[in-house]
């Protein structure tokens, strides 16, 4: 056998098959996925565009990377264990789904919750709102080029997060609010800490405005871009900043009140423009409202109890468990069996930072809900991609993906 | 609007923080490495700085961390010089098992231990608690009524192994009560303020007792001790022989079945 020459290239193998012909490139529409790894699509979004040029002529967002069977493992879980679970479908805005799936709960157990609960809660819900406006911001700029605006907003997120973290232990998944009420009180220092942050957060908002909205960079990359009208808003069942940049006033807060938002001050900013311009300038507002109703949240926080005395709802508060063998049995028989709703079913949604989010829980009156199912605003605002995007350019798609802020979390489920 | 006033402006905010960041707060900063960061962060409780320098050098300064921070959960047994650990002795968990039950990943396995006589004893033999699994949820800590199990601050857990060394058993999740009491001081208050509300019951109760006694003794027609254990004896004998008759009984209605079949 002739001994190898490593100088020489290899002979070709026999097997190897001859290389296609070059084919002439068609004239058709080129097809490019943008995702399911791609920074500006927020997660594991893929994006099917069919492009001329540069010109978008589709954009099918196929979803399902993040499918996590979610919606079954509620099913195993008690009711309880669904407050874990419910804020971890979206790492933005957990405190509103959190709120969501309890208020669902809550209506099928017809149980009252005390007053300080209510106000903490709509404190909560209002921070979580602010957290996740201040990422849509720093997102939606970064993915533009702007990347020193998400230093600052990840500056004020930072500290809202450390008030979810001594709160509820937690910075993202507190699990701080249960059916009948909260799970524990809230810490001391807790209400000067958030009046300091809430006395910050103006001069903050402006700072963020100072870089962009006047830029003209920005306004170019955004005004007339990923236009929704008003009645593909409605056609596509869009909610929050989305179908009120559209021109329509609908926020859950105003249209069916829970936790007592009609009596709070405050504006439903809006705008008939309908563009990414449009949403990002009703979100900056609506981080304006939300800290003057936390500020009103802040200033009626009544004392009292933080959970029902509803031993069959809420456990009863510690101390009592070594006095009291009533207690002690309440507290066992809650957490083997777990709390047990009459059989019916309940619809509750919320004004998620991302518009509207809604459980609806099916009870057969056993310990585990039935059949628990999301209606989430990322899932309903994506579908009308396609609509923002057709016949523009394929680089306001990515502005088009930024200003729906979805969180496939909640598109995935 | 000019061209590059938004390049302008927006550099000169950066610029400005720039600055900001040798004014505002430099002095604050930990002097020594492994100093604890002085407490302006909103976690102690105390007013936010938006401005200035934000960056902790991790890991030579730390952040201070909430009282209700948890991650993963730990063990606590009194640390008296007449406790053994090694031989269980003075663990506060009972093995009651709803940390289990609550648990909603199911981390937690515990194994009940049992007496000489077979009969199970209140104590946890084995106690596992699989560290990649749990969620850091604390309702373990939350729901024990023992106060047996609590969440650890401890947050630096990377190891070069993954997966029997993240299975933690009951030796490495003890902790003495004197650790809890340091990272939980407000919790420790609390469960002190029981304890002591306890032992106020307790003795409120044998005080009580006793002063019944007295009166009873007082009015001259106290039970003498042996007669109230001849009747109990009574009782109990006319029980064990009621549940006889039952027995039989139903053995009869047993037997009586095939026959008529």
């Amino acid at each position: 056998m002739k001994p190898l020459d490593l100088m020489q290239p290899p002979p070709p193998p026999s097997r190897r098959r001859e290389a296609p012909a070059p084919q002439p490139v068609a004239d058709g529409p080129m097809v490019l996925n943008i995702g399911p790894h791609h920074p500006s699509t927020h997660g594991v979004l893929r994006v099917v565009v069919e492009l001329d040029g540069e010109r978008v002529l589709s954009a099918t967002p196929d979803i399902g990377y993040l499918h996590t069977g979610i919606e079954k493992t509620f099913e195993a879980k008690s009711y309880v264990k669904g407050t874990t679970l419910a804020p971890r479908m979206s790492y933005l805005s957990p405190i509103n789904n959190n709120l969501s799936y309890v208020l669902s709960v809550e209506h099928l157990l017809q149980v009252e919750v005390p007053e300080r609960a209510t106000v903490t809660r709509v404190l909560l819900a209002e921070l979580d709102r602010l957290a996740s406006h201040l990422v849509f911001i720093g997102i939606h700029a970064l993915d533009l080029g702007a990347s020193s605006v998400m230093l600052y907003t990840f500056r004020e997120r930072e500290q809202i997060l450390d008030l979810m973290e001594m709160v509820g232990g937690a910075r993202m998944f507190p699990s701080y609010i249960r059916p009948g009420g909260l799970a524990f009180d809230l810490p001391p220092g807790f209400e000067e800490a958030v009046a300091t942050l809430l006395d910050k957060m103006p001069a903050a908002i402006d700072q963020y405005e100072r870089l962009l909205t006047k830029n003209p960079m920005w306004k170019r990359r955004t005004i007339g871009v990923a236009v929704l009208g008003a009645e593909d808003a409605i056609r596509f069942g869009v909610t929050g900043t989305a179908m009120r940049a559209a021109g329509i006033g609908y926020d859950l807060r105003r249209a069916l009140p829970y936790c007592g938002y009609e009596h709070y001050d405050f504006d439903v900013p809006m705008h008939t423009d309908g563009d990414a311009y449009a949403r990002y300038l009703l979100r900056i507002a609506e981080m304006r409202e939300s800290v003057k109703i936390a500020a009103q949240a802040l200033a009626r926080l009544p004392d009292g109890p933080y959970a029902t005395a509803d031993r069959k709802v809420a456990p009863p508060p510690k101390h009592e468990l070594a006095t009291s063998m009533e207690a002690v049995i309440h507290h066992f028989k809650l957490w083997t069996e777990g709390i047990k709703p009459p059989p019916g079913e309940a619809y509750v949604a919320v004004e998620a930072p991302r518009g509207e989010m809604g459980f609806y829980i099916v009870s057969d009156g056993s310990g585990r809900p039935y059949r628990v199912h999301m209606r989430s605003p990322s899932f309903v605002n994506l579908q009308a991609l396609e609509t923002m995007v057709k016949g523009s350019l394929v680089a306001d798609l990515v502005t088009a993906v930024a200003s729906l802020d979805p969180v496939l979390g909640e598109v995935d489920r | 609007m000019a061209f590059g006033s938004g390049v302008i402006r927006g550099m000169g905010i950066t610029f400005r923080h720039l600055v900001e960041s040798y004014v505002i707060g430099f002095k604050e900063q930990p002097a020594a490495a492994g100093d604890l960061v002085a407490p302006t962060a909103v976690r102690a409780g105390m007013p936010v700085r938006t401005g200035g320098m934000q960056t902790v050098q991790y890991p030579d300064e730390k952040l201070p961390i909430p009282e209700r921070f948890r991650y993963l959960p730990f063990l606590l047994y009194e640390d008296d010089a007449d406790n053994d650990r090694e031989a269980f002795d003075g663990i506060r968990c009972t093995a009651c098992g709803i940390c289990a039950k609550v648990c909603p990943p199911q981390c937690i396995w515990i194994v009940q231990g049992k007496g000489d006589d077979g009969k199970p004893r209140p104590v946890a033999t084995e106690f596992y608690i699989d560290a990649s699994i749990c969620m850091s949820c604390g309702f373990c800590a939350e729901y024990c009524p023992f106060d047996a199990i609590k969440m650890d601050h401890d947050y630096e857990l990377s190891s070069y192994e993954r997966h029997e060394s993240w299975v933690y058993d009951l030796q490495e999740l003890l902790h003495p009560v004197a650790y809890h009491a340091a990272i939980h001081p407000t919790d420790w208050q609390r469960e002190l303020e029981e304890q002591r509300a306890k032992d106020e019951a307790k003795r409120r109760k044998a005080e009580a007792k006793a002063a019944k006694a007295a009166a009873a003794g007082a009015d001259g027609d106290a039970e003498d001790p042996e007669a109230a254990k001849q009747r109990k004896l009574e009782a109990r004998q006319k029980m064990l022989d009621a549940r006889k008759a039952r027995e039989a009984a139903k053995a009869a209605e047993q037997g009586d079945a095939p026959d008529e079949a």
